[in-house]
């Protein structure tokens, strides 16, 4: 145990004593604390809405000569271009004299658009690139409808205002929220996720190439015979999650607080990603960092296994496959939360990181299950440092080819 | 203290390359390993220092199980490497943490072991900036910064210029004076003859030689002579002696000043003497021979034996 702490110290040092781990965690911490900031600062009302109301008014004033122009040809007068004016707000709208002079508009981008109304209910929309969210036509379609009930109601007598006022009653809700809000809890779950997932990957590597170096550069054998492998994969493991964590801890930690310190300038427009509740940080330090370890451990046997820097990607291939259909399957089944799959998912150590996590923020999951969950998670671990030490010992000094897998297990089965 | 290695086995997927190694070695005193490339020297050190673990056999430190975690061993192995990017003294500290020692005593002898192997001056700069000469020198101090009982060495001497190889030399007797136990395996013979009061010759797995190395040369030398003439050349003397005088002696090796004879039967060196005088041979040189260790290893693991002849060969000197 002494050894261990040896090792995790003589690393730990490494990460710190390294300029470009520290120049990367004050950058992005101080970076991101400024970006935060800069709305005590200067005036970003346009992207928050807090604030500069005043100026708002006069760009938008401005702006008119700015809105988009769409064409209109009406063939037998059932439009109300008052009305489509409702419909199509910071829009101008031009009467084309024919379908022809619509279409020229159009192709010379003297027009966003052009309709030519055949009837009371059909239309043709011209337009010359179709954008990928292009709803004009979506628009056009309901002014239609509204014109059609309109003349409608009229050719019966009827009061529309007072038809649509039937449709459109207002309906007062006073929302209380007994259990989870999975709308807003959606979001921080999206965010944590994709953080671990981060984290796995990046420092993952960094471990695995810590461990291989050892065997490229030949201090293995020194090290292996004045220690137990196990105090040096345990070090050498823990000490790269350890730098990792506290890495994005600082980066995370100065986002928040600097978001926290600054909330009522941004409007809270980023609250889905930096309010976060403490109990879904609690949470997430439990079963996102147990699910960091347990691939850390895991990056650390595949280290163990190639002799070449070079070589991790070749060996890490599988294990990197899983962590990606995880991190897919767990994003896909965070709008499922309480479907059977994460169910699954959830009590795999694999995925468990994400997907108990998730189901704890958003869905029903009753207290033991997540006891259960975290057991399995940690036993996990331990199996998985296990391993790892135990195919460190056995790749001491096998130089060459990376090892398989199912190879290095049967030299370990071998050994014993 | 007494180091025994007893009948060492080890196999590799279905090969065995350890055959039984034996061989012990006690304070004070530095064991040769010796043979050729391949012939099982460093998987033996490395089943010394639980790298590998042996399939049958043991190892014993004053009759007890040897125990790693109870004493301290200095281990150079033969494939040298230690951390590039790290300070010299921050990884020599960290080593010597590891095999025990507190960081105080640490930083008291990686000073002490850098002054001693002359590259205290390197003592912040990192391992990479160091040339291979003052790499392994300080590889070396890494290995003696716990102060070991035990130190084994594997071909300690390779990549050291003459200057760096007597600094080694020097600290290898160093620690035979203070009553320390040194193995070290070399190619080089005559570090092995200037240290070693005992050597064990492998050769493919098998001890083929153990022992003093003062008993094993008399031993190889007895029976055999040393003879050289002022008139005749080596050729001529060799041609007149298998001619004249082939029941009493034979010739074994041409050697470039001298030849070496065997007496055969029980012919004794007075009457191959008297029967010299009778002779029309002017002697220039007569005595008894000395081996080299170079010759005993040649004439040991130089050529293919033969099972039988192996087995023959394997005699004791301990």
């Amino acid at each position: 145990m002494k050894n261990f702490w040896i090792v995790l110290k003589y690393e730990l040092k490494e990460y710190f004593a390294s300029k470009g781990f520290v120049a990367f965690t004050l950058i992005l911490a101080i970076g991101g604390a400024i970006l935060l900031s800069l709305p005590r600062f200067i005036d970003m009302s346009g992207f928050t809405g807090v604030g500069g109301k005043e100026e708002i008014e006069e760009v938008k004033t401005e702006a008119k000569e700015d809105w988009d122009k769409l064409y209109l040809y009406d063939e037998v007068g059932v439009t109300d271009i008052e009305l489509l004016k409702q419909f199509f707000p910071e829009t101008e709208w031009i009467i084309a004299e024919n379908v022809d002079a619509l279409k020229k508009a159009v192709e010379e981008n003297e027009a966003e658009a052009g309709f030519v109304v055949k009837s009371a209910d059909a239309y043709d929309y011209y337009v010359f690139n179709k954008e990928m969210y292009d709803h004009n036509s979506a628009m056009f379609d309901e002014a239609m409808k509204e014109f059609y009930r309109i003349s409608y109601c009229s050719e019966k007598n009827w009061d529309y205002a007072e038809i649509a006022g039937m449709y459109e009653v207002p309906i007062t809700v006073n929302e209380q929220i007994l259990g989870k809000d999975t709308q807003s809890n959606y979001w921080y779950c999206y965010f944590l996720v994709i953080i671990v997932f981060m984290l796995i990957v990046l420092y993952g590597q960094m471990i695995a190439v810590s461990i291989t170096s050892e065997k490229s550069n030949r201090a293995i054998e020194v090290l292996v015979t004045s220690t137990s492998p196990n105090s040096l994969l345990f070090g050498k493991v823990v000490a790269g999650a350890v730098g990792g964590l506290l890495q994005s801890g600082i980066i995370l930690g100065s986002l928040l607080i600097s978001y926290q310190f600054n909330r009522a300038q941004w409007g809270g427009i980023l609250d889905m990603f930096l309010h976060i509740p403490s109990s879904v940080l609690v949470t997430f330090a439990f079963f996102g960092l147990g699910g960091y370890f347990f691939y850390a451990f895991l990056y650390g046997a595949v280290g163990a296994l190639a002799s070449k820097t070079e070589d991790i990607s070749k060996s890490s291939s599988g294990l990197m496959a899983v962590i990606m259909a995880v991190y897919v399957f767990s994003l896909v089944q965070l709008t499922n939360i309480d479907g059977p799959i994460i169910k699954v998912l959830s009590y795999l150590p694999i995925s468990s990181y994400s997907t108990m996590f998730a189901r704890i923020a958003m869905g029903s999951v009753s207290t033991v299950e997540i006891v259960i969950s975290f057991l399995i998670l940690l036993a996990s671990i331990i199996g998985a440092g296990i391993l790892g030490a135990k195919l460190y010992r056995m790749g001491t000094l096998r130089y060459g080819n990376p090892i398989k897998l199912s190879s290095a297990l049967k030299s370990i089965r071998q050994s014993e | 203290m007494k180091l025994e290695v007893k009948g060492i086995h080890k196999s590799f997927e279905e090969k065995e390359v350890l055959h039984g190694v034996s061989f012990e070695v006690e304070s004070g005193k530095a064991l040769g390993l010796l043979g050729r490339n391949g012939a099982g020297k460093t998987t033996t050190i490395r089943i010394l220092m639980d790298v590998f673990h042996a399939n049958k056999g043991e190892i014993l430190l004053d009759g007890k199980p040897f125990d790693r975690e109870k004493c301290s061993i200095g281990y150079l192995p033969e494939e040298r490497g230690l951390y590039p990017k790290r300070t010299v003294t921050e990884q020599m500290i960290f080593l010597a943490n590891l095999r025990g020692m507190n960081t105080a005593d640490a930083k008291k002898n990686t000073e002490k072991w850098l002054k001693r192997l002359e590259v205290e001056e390197y003592a912040k700069r990192k391992l990479e900036t160091l040339s291979k000469g003052n790499q392994q020198k300080v590889q070396l101090a890494a290995t003696l910064v716990c102060d070991p009982d035990i130190v084994i060495l594997d071909e300690p001497f390779s990549g050291l210029d003459p200057v760096n190889s007597q600094i080694l030399k020097d600290v290898v007797n160093e620690l035979i004076a203070e009553q320390k136990i040194v193995i070290f395996s070399s190619h080089q013979m005559s570090y092995v003859e200037e240290f070693c009061d005992n050597i064990a010759i492998i050769n493919k797995g098998d001890v083929v030689l153990s022992g003093h190395l003062k008993e094993i040369k008399k031993d190889y030398g007895k029976n055999r002579l040393v003879l050289s003439a002022e008139n005749y050349n080596l050729s001529a003397l060799s041609e007149k002696i298998t001619g004249e005088f082939a029941g009493m002696v034979s010739v074994m090796e041409k050697k470039k000043e001298f030849l070496v004879l065997e007496l055969l039967g029980d012919t004794t060196k007075k009457q191959f003497m008297q029967a010299l005088g009778g002779s029309d041979i002017d002697i220039e040189h007569f005595g008894r021979y000395e081996p080299s260790l170079n010759d005993i290893f040649v004439a040991r693991v130089g050529n293919e034996d033969e099972p039988e002849e192996k087995e023959q060969n394997n005699r004791k000197y301990a």
